[in-house]
């Protein structure tokens, strides 16, 4: 994936890596109608979290709107995108991955990466917000394509047994519908091996992650938020596997060498929710510059939780229905505390993006709950992931600039 | 005998406008003054003046119509929306007109008009500075140049600066970076005439654009802006000569239709 | 319409409820709960020996410390006033899972008892029914426990009786109001959903043979339906009226939404509760979506006679601003000029007053 800027700081060697990884990945989606075809193989655009292994399972290939979101932004796409589907009526208040991707199909001439593959199906489960319910219902109305929903039901205190059986209930007729649509039978064992690929890559992401608890990093934020697209747009797959097991080497190298992301590590940061892909590297820099290190995210971990061995659809139902954007407050405070001190963090950033509502409506309040209780200091800066019509150079730089004074003055 | 004649008064939050047609529908008055305050007062006064230089007794205005922000304050025999009103009176000064976009000081609107000027679907920009004429105000005080004459500054332009933020109070911020680097004037004026035609070709995206396309209210002088729009939009634009009368014009047409 | 009749008790005492309304009343032998969203089962809390109290925001809006502007002003009023402590007398708050916002909401709320209900979002899904009447049960359970009662069915057989009742006298108001000022309709339903049930429903009764009295035609008025999510304030309904329109259909969520559809009394109660929930007019929220939701809104406007839709949204509500396109190209290409109004306050002031006053002109 081409990012419009470049890191100022330790690049990895697997960038590039990802680099062809993703082309090739959208070089395959694009002509996918053409070599999928005649292989009776039908394309799902499908949210980020949604079970996915199903799919794989009958050989459905997979296409991901929100990956495809972060790219527009990062390419400066999303604006004119944007601006397309406010054109046809969509507020301007709605997600910025929903309104680029609707424009992008209202107006393909504006999309970049050759656009998205026209899908015969699409999959949503709504564990990740209730916006992707809607933007899916409206390319059901676009495409006219059928629809099938996977609810997981949130969690405001405890995971409920019957939310787990609904689950896998929907998850059983998934496979029914899928396996009509198809003309294709599940076989169990097929489900079982891309529950597995999934398994371990993220085991492979989890170390890599895991590498940031090191001192000094040898990750900056940027390479989780840039090498995590395989684990979204790969998963259950064994190119996804073959990725990660190429990065943690890479990674693992560094940390026996004592290589620093950020040279001369002064201070070690958490950032939380999704990145501002039209700045990506720019802003960063403004930390790294000072000698700070975003060494974890809650982002990039979302991807980071196994599928509990066992029967492989309780286990989906389980591990999707509880993903932490699923979870209540309580569950994301506990979280950032426990990442604040697996990776002995002094401070965290906190981006309240207008397009992500269960992310960023409870922001203010976990971070003076996690400030409180490790006594560490936040800031909250507010942007869109996307949208970089409201972008505000200034106040964000003096809000930075603060924090940074603040942290080197605690010393 | 005496003639009969039709009043149109638009009192908006920056300026009333005030129309008085013949009986054939001919323009026979115009005046035009900031609201202030009390712009019911202002209307007012400048009817009374308007028909004393005429030399026209009180009856003979025989019906009115109110529209604008302060319609209600004005005793009028109806009060009707400023849009109905600008699409009533831009249709009259372009048949052919089926899409007009009026942008004043504090709001800008689309209207698509049904021939004769029905209005067919309409959207407003009332909530936002930017795409208004306050927009422009604010940019014009940054660069320290008369808003009169940001038209004729853009003319001057050898590029284009781009202004991104969608928020007025960011991009006067912005251009204050550009001047600081040095950037000309007037590419930067010209960056600020594209934005608000960027703006407002959105709006004008919503209901459907639709030839021939007219552009009044007073940010309608602005050359600049004009030509910005024009580029957006791909086509050339019918512009009045007095841009800032025609939703009072139209209103004084509708009160010629009123028994 | 006569003054007298807004003097009349019945009618006086319903218009009073809405005026009093926000804060829990100062009512020793009544403890009030509070909710939000009109998915919440009233009836659990009935049968707990607790008073519904719709969560509505206050006229002034406070701003809570704690919620980012891009976030609806009906969460952010009700939170400043929880933080303010006008809410300290509930008994607790139950929060029904609607959207994105009240999720959240449920995290920051201040109250110590708060419970939650997490209906399906999509009720027709295999399943859904079961786990639907499994999250009744559990709170039931935990409402009950937390009121400090045993839960019995005959206390909840109770329950469904009386709002079945208040169901069925709200339905008879609103097959009035193309003869009522819209405002007045607008309120008495508001009425419902603030004071003590029991009381309402002998109010309600008491007043619709004087509201039947007074109805009259709406005349050369413009017929409209209004749909929407909440209203907390007459304020749009008024303005209706001043601009010489009507609404003679009303599905918004503080409108006659609220109490369509009764709930089967020959079932056990939970059971019934869901199936109910699984019935009721089109909700943004839920899915099947904008395509069943058009066709109501086409139906009701054919039923009433009704010359155009207006869809209040409130700003940064993304359910509805995302069922305003879909639903609005329906009803249009159905031929039913429709207004999307979009409003920060329920309060309408001159932008919306343009908009809508400009509507009614094209119609």
């Amino acid at each position: 994936m081409k990012v419009a800027d470049e890191p100022r700081y330790l690049p990895l060697r697997s960038s590039r890596h990802l680099g062809r990884t993703m082309q090739k990945y959208y070089l395959l989606m694009r002509y996918q109608h053409l070599w999928g075809r005649p292989l009776k193989r039908p394309l799902a655009w499908v949210t980020s979290g949604a079970p996915v292994e199903i799919l794989r399972a009958l050989g459905i290939d997979v296409f991901y709107p929100e990956n495809y979101g972060a790219l527009c932004g990062a390419r400066r796409a999303a604006v004119e995108l944007c601006r397309a589907a406010e054109a046809a009526g969509y507020s301007q208040d709605l997600c910025s991955y929903a309104r680029a991707g609707i424009g992008a199909v209202l107006r393909p001439d504006l999309a970049p990466a050759g656009g998205m593959p026209r899908p015969d199906l699409l999959v949503m489960c709504n564990n990740i917000c209730g916006t992707v319910l809607k933007w899916y219902e409206a390319l059901a109305g676009l495409f006219n394509v059928p629809l099938f929903t996977i609810d997981t039901p949130f969690i405001a205190a405890d995971v409920e047994e019957h939310a787990v059986d609904y689950v896998r209930t929907q998850l059983r007729r998934l496979i029914d519908d899928l396996e009509r649509f198809t003309g294709r039978r599940l076989r169990p064992a097929e489900l079982e091996r891309r529950v597995a690929l999934s398994n371990q890559a993220v085991g492979l992401w989890c170390e890599i992650r895991d590498f940031c608890r090191h001192r000094p990093s040898p990750l900056n934020a940027p390479d989780l938020f840039v090498h995590m697209a395989p684990i979204v747009v790969l998963r259950g797959t064994a190119g996804a596997v073959g990725y990660y097991r190429r990065l943690r080497d890479e990674v693992a190298t560094r940390v026996r060498a004592g290589l620093a992301a950020v040279p001369g590590e002064k201070h070690r940061l958490l950032w939380d929710n999704i990145a501002i892909w039209y700045r990506l590297y720019r802003f960063f820099r403004l930390f790294s510059e000072r000698g700070a290190c975003f060494v974890t995210d809650t982002y990039t971990g979302g991807w980071a939780a196994a599928l509990a061995p066992g029967d492989p659809l309780e286990s989906l139902a389980r591990t999707y229905t509880t993903i932490f954007l699923n979870r209540p407050v309580e569950f994301r405070v506990r979280q950032m505390v426990e990442l604040i001190r697996a990776y002995a963090v002094d401070g965290f950033v906190m981006h309240a993006n207008r397009s992500c509502k269960p992310y960023s409506l409870v922001q203010e309040e976990i971070r003076r709950r996690v400030m409180n209780e490790t006594g560490v200091p936040g800031l909250l800066v507010e942007a869109d992931m996307a949208d970089a019509r409201v972008w505000a150079e200034e106040p964000v730089h003096n809000r930075v600039q603060a924090f940074l004074e603040n942290l080197e003055l605690r010393g | 005998m005496d003639l009969h004649y039709y009043l149109g008064v638009d009192i908006g939050s920056l300026t009333t406008k005030v129309v008085l047609l013949d009986e054939e529908g001919g323009l026979t008055a115009r005046a035009v003054h900031r609201s202030g305050y009390r712009g019911g007062e202002t209307a007012r006064r400048l009817v009374e003046e308007l028909r004393r230089e005429q030399g026209l007794a009180p009856e003979q205005i025989i019906r009115t119509v109110a529209t604008g922000y302060g319609r209600v304050t004005f005793p009028a025999d109806r009060e009707v929306s400023e849009i109905t009103c600008q699409a009533r009176g831009m249709a009259h000064l372009f048949p052919a007109a089926r899409t007009v976009i009026d942008i004043g000081g504090q709001d800008s609107k689309v209207m698509r008009v049904l021939p004769g000027g029905r209005v067919a679907d309409f959207a407003m920009n009332d909530k936002c500075a930017a795409g208004t004429g306050r927009f422009l105000e604010v940019m014009a005080q940054a660069l320290e140049v008369p808003v009169e004459e940001l038209g004729a500054l853009a003319e001057g332009a050898g590029g284009r600066c781009a202004i991104s933020s969608v928020c007025t109070v960011f991009a006067e911020s912005e251009i204050i970076s550009h001047l600081a680097q040095g950037t000309p004037r007037e590419d930067i004026v010209a960056g600020v005439c594209a934005a608000v035609a960027a703006r407002v070709a959105s709006l004008a995206a919503r209901v459907g654009v639709e030839p021939e396309i007219a552009f009044t209210g007073g940010v309608a002088r602005n050359r600049g802006v004009v030509r910005a729009l024009e580029a957006e939009l791909g086509r050339a634009l019918l512009v009045p000569a007095e841009p800032e009368i025609t939703a009072a014009l139209g209103a004084a047409l509708i009160a010629r239709t009123l028994s | 319409m006569n003054g007298s009749l807004y003097g009349a008790e019945p009618v006086a005492v319903l218009l009073a409820a809405v005026r009093g309304g926000r804060r829990p009343p100062a009512d020793p032998q009544r403890r009030y709960f509070g909710y939000f969203c009109s998915y919440w089962p009233e009836e659990l809390l009935l049968a707990a020996g607790l008073e519904p109290l719709r969560l509505l925001p206050p006229e002034t809006a406070g701003t809570p410390a704690c919620l980012p502007a891009f976030c609806c002003l009906p969460a952010r009023a009700c939170l400043a006033a929880a933080e303010a402590g006008e809410l300290d007398a509930l008994a607790g708050v139950g929060f029904a899972h609607s959207c994105d916002t009240v999720q959240c909401l449920t995290g920051i709320w201040p109250h110590r008892t708060r419970l939650f209900f997490v209906p399906p979002a999509t009720p027709l899904a295999p399943g859904a029914e079961v786990y639907l009447r499994g999250e009744l049960h559990r709170l039931w359970r935990q409402l009950a426990a937390a009121a400090g009662v045993q839960p019995e069915e005959e206390a909840l057989r109770r329950a469904v009786a009386l709002m079945n009742g208040v169901r069925l006298l709200a339905g008879r108001l609103d097959e009035m109001r193309p003869g009522l000022p819209s405002p007045l309709t607008a309120a008495l339903l508001r009425a419902g959903q603030l004071m003590p049930r029991a009381d309402y429903a002998a109010a309600l009764e008491a007043a619709l043979p004087l509201l039947a009295d007074a109805a009259d035609e709406p005349g050369g008025r413009r017929r409209l339906v209004l749909s929407g999510s909440l209203l907390e304030s007459d304020g749009l309904y008024m303005m209706f009226e001043e601009l010489g329109a009507r609404v003679v259909a009303d599905d918004t969520c503080t409108g006659y939404r609220h109490f369509a559809v009764t709930v089967d009394e020959g079932v056990e109660p939970l059971a019934g509760l869901a199936a109910r929930c699984a019935a009721r007019p089109p909700c943004p929220c839920r899915h099947p979506g904008p395509d069943r939701r058009a066709d109501y809104l086409l139906d009701l406007a054919g039923r009433r006679g009704a010359q155009g839709v207006v869809l209040a949204l409130r700003k940064y509500c993304d359910p509805h601003a995302w069922d305003a396109v879909a639903v609005g190209e329906r009803l249009r290409r159905s031929g039913l000029p429709v207004l999307v109004l979009e409003m920060e306050a329920a309060a309408p002031g001159g932008q919306e007053r343009t908009r809508l006053q400009a509507f009614l002109e094209s119609l």
